[in-house]
């Protein structure tokens, strides 16, 4: 049995005790916030429609992104797409959906890689022999964890952080927002160390500090703890975000690149809380994949 | 005729403003935009709870203790009592912190690790450097959720008594210890905690546990949280199971290389 389904089958299994259920590839309606929902051509328009939009405001006249959200124009299996011809998507084994691509930079809508790089990600050395860190209950790191659904942004009144909350795996990040200086880079982290500010009525974070121990996708697309990502949060209506991330990482790129999607605020009739997603506490996919060969990942084939 | 004060007189005007300086320094709480106690920041505790919630010599590698239980004694029904003294024999891998697990409520307040508070009118949430640990209080005066629901944090709901932030903890899970020495509580358990600021960098935490599976009545612990004060200290990771699997995957990597 391929490793692949594996996982997908436990994991579903270990959802239905939490009593939800998973996330599949979102659905992707032709209009979104009155834009065409291919990632560029959502990017270009929605930020141009952000332009003559005045977001909702906290007490202290910041734009307020307060409430819960979920990823649309998302796919977990590769940010650079799935064609309709990729063998995965006719797999029973694999059931990949086909979705386009969420590079917005650089044109040819692929990460622009160093040659002995490009063997590691892309289906390469991590996806053929290392278990995803996600499936050891890890962070799914930056930016893979904001297309991880639902999550929760909270803004205290005090304006000096903005708190990020994602249901998968209990995961958070802290953004200070009150100019501090950076930390060492010897100090690394799962989700990194970020710092904001807002640019306009843009919110933007800048992130390092990371340990390189997580993947980008399911393919095994990758960054190493030289990397640094910039991410901005651009309200375009009351109930839709634009977001883009931009990696940087002169180890194993060759020019920084950028993705882009929309969160989409969860209106639940009467209202929405994230629930506790212990992962390690209830994890039983972990050793089939391990008894597969499969080895722990922690940055080694770029290490 | 010399001009100025007399030198003995300005001492005593310098020292007693200093004094009143320094009262209104530590009596004066910060307060949030709506009025409340602003208890932001990054907070530890300084007692070896940890390790054991009641008082405890030292052995190697474990700092002695009072411990924080009021009155010491833990009220055990008979059949709990042998149960948390086979849990201390079984202790290495008896123990869910061996497994690199959630520590559950309250252990994971008195981890010898640091955590954050993040707090509007709404919520207050606690992200902890220890296994990434997420706490969120809902103090917009919603219910627990229906159970039977087993959270490894619980559920937990707020509202202020006063400046006191008091925080009913529901939904746990059987799994979860009090400390490294075996202490236990069922599913059952039932938190109340108090949360009062004393002055601007400290808290004082105290928590009545109730479980009418494993104790015969409810008891009380406290402790004080300390504001973590150096320049530019932030919250961290340390995820044990993380570590754990880092170590195998180190030796993987030299395998193979």
């Amino acid at each position: 049995m391929n490793p692949r389904v594996v996982i997908t089958v436990c994991a579903l299994a270990v959802l239905a005790v939490a009593l939800r259920v998973v996330a599949q590839t979102p659905e992707r309606p032709p209009i979104i916030a009155g834009c065409p929902t291919e990632n560029l051509a959502w990017h270009t328009c929605a930020l141009q429609k952000a332009r003559s939009f005045s977001p909702p405001r906290t007490p202290s006249g910041k734009p307020d992104f307060q409430g819960y959200w979920r990823s649309r124009l998302t796919q977990s299996f590769s940010v650079e797409g799935v064609a309709e011809d990729h063998p995965f998507v006719k797999d029973p084994a694999q059931r990949w959906d086909v979705g386009a691509s969420e590079i917005v930079e650089p044109p040819d809508r692929k990460i622009p890689y160093q040659p002995a790089a490009a063997r590691i990600g892309r289906e390469g050395t991590n996806f053929r022999e290392y278990v995803d860190p996600r499936t050891t209950c890890s962070t799914a790191g930056v930016p893979r964890l904001a297309l991880q659904d639902p999550s929760q942004i909270l803004q205290p009144p005090t304006d000096d952080h903005v708190l990020w909350l994602h249901e998968d795996h209990h995961q958070f990040r802290v953004i200070a927002m009150d100019q501090r200086p950076p930390v060492g880079r010897e100090v690394t982290t799962w989700n990194g160390l970020s710092r904001g500010r807002w640019d306009g009525n843009v919110l933007v974070i800048d992130t390092a500090n990371f340990n390189g121990y997580t993947w980008i996708d399911d393919s095994g697309n990758f960054y190493t703890n030289n990397a640094r990502v910039t991410e901005r949060l651009t309200m375009v209506d009351p109930n839709t975000i634009h977001y883009e991330a931009t990696i940087e990482d002169p180890t194993v790129y060759t020019r920084p690149w950028k993705v882009a999607w929309a969160l989409i605020r969860d209106t639940t009739p009467g209202g929405y809380e994230l629930f506790e997603e212990a992962c390690r506490e209830g994890d039983r996919d972990l050793p089939i994949v391990r008894d597969l060969g499969f080895k722990f990942y922690f940055g080694s084939p770029w290490r | 005729m010399r001009h100025g004060f007399p030198g003995s007189i300005l001492i005593a005007v310098l020292v007693s403003v200093s004094a009143a300086t320094a009262a209104a320094q530590t009596s004066a709480i910060p307060r949030a935009p709506d009025g409340r106690p602003n208890l932001q920041g990054i907070w530890q505790v300084l007692v070896p709870a940890a390790w054991e919630i009641q008082d405890h010599s030292p052995r190697l590698g474990v700092p002695g203790g009072q411990g924080v239980v009021e009155g010491n004694d833990l009220p055990y029904q008979p059949w709990a009592l042998k149960r948390k003294q086979e849990n201390l024999a079984n202790r290495a891998t008896a123990d869910p912190e061996s497994k690199g697990y959630l520590p559950g409520v309250p252990r994971i307040m008195y981890m010898p690790f640091p955590f954050q508070i993040f707090q509007t009118p709404t919520h207050l949430a606690m992200t902890f450097e220890y296994a990434q640990g997420v706490r969120l209080v809902y103090t917009n005066g919603t219910p627990h959720p229906k159970g039977p629901i087993q959270w490894w944090l619980g559920d937990s709901r707020g509202k202020w008594d006063g400046d006191t932030l008091v925080v009913d903890v529901v939904h746990f899970t059987d799994q979860t210890w009090l400390d490294r020495a075996g202490n236990f509580h069922s599913e059952a358990l039932h938190l109340v905690e108090r949360y009062t600021m004393t002055g601007p960098d400290h808290i004082n935490y105290e928590a009545t546990i109730e479980d009418s599976k494993v104790f015969t009545r409810p008891w009380k612990m406290s402790m004080v949280l300390y504001r973590r004060k150096e320049a530019n200290i932030r919250l961290l990771d340390y995820v044990p199971g993380l570590l754990m699997e880092e170590e195998i995957g180190e030796r993987e990597r030299r395998k193979t290389n």
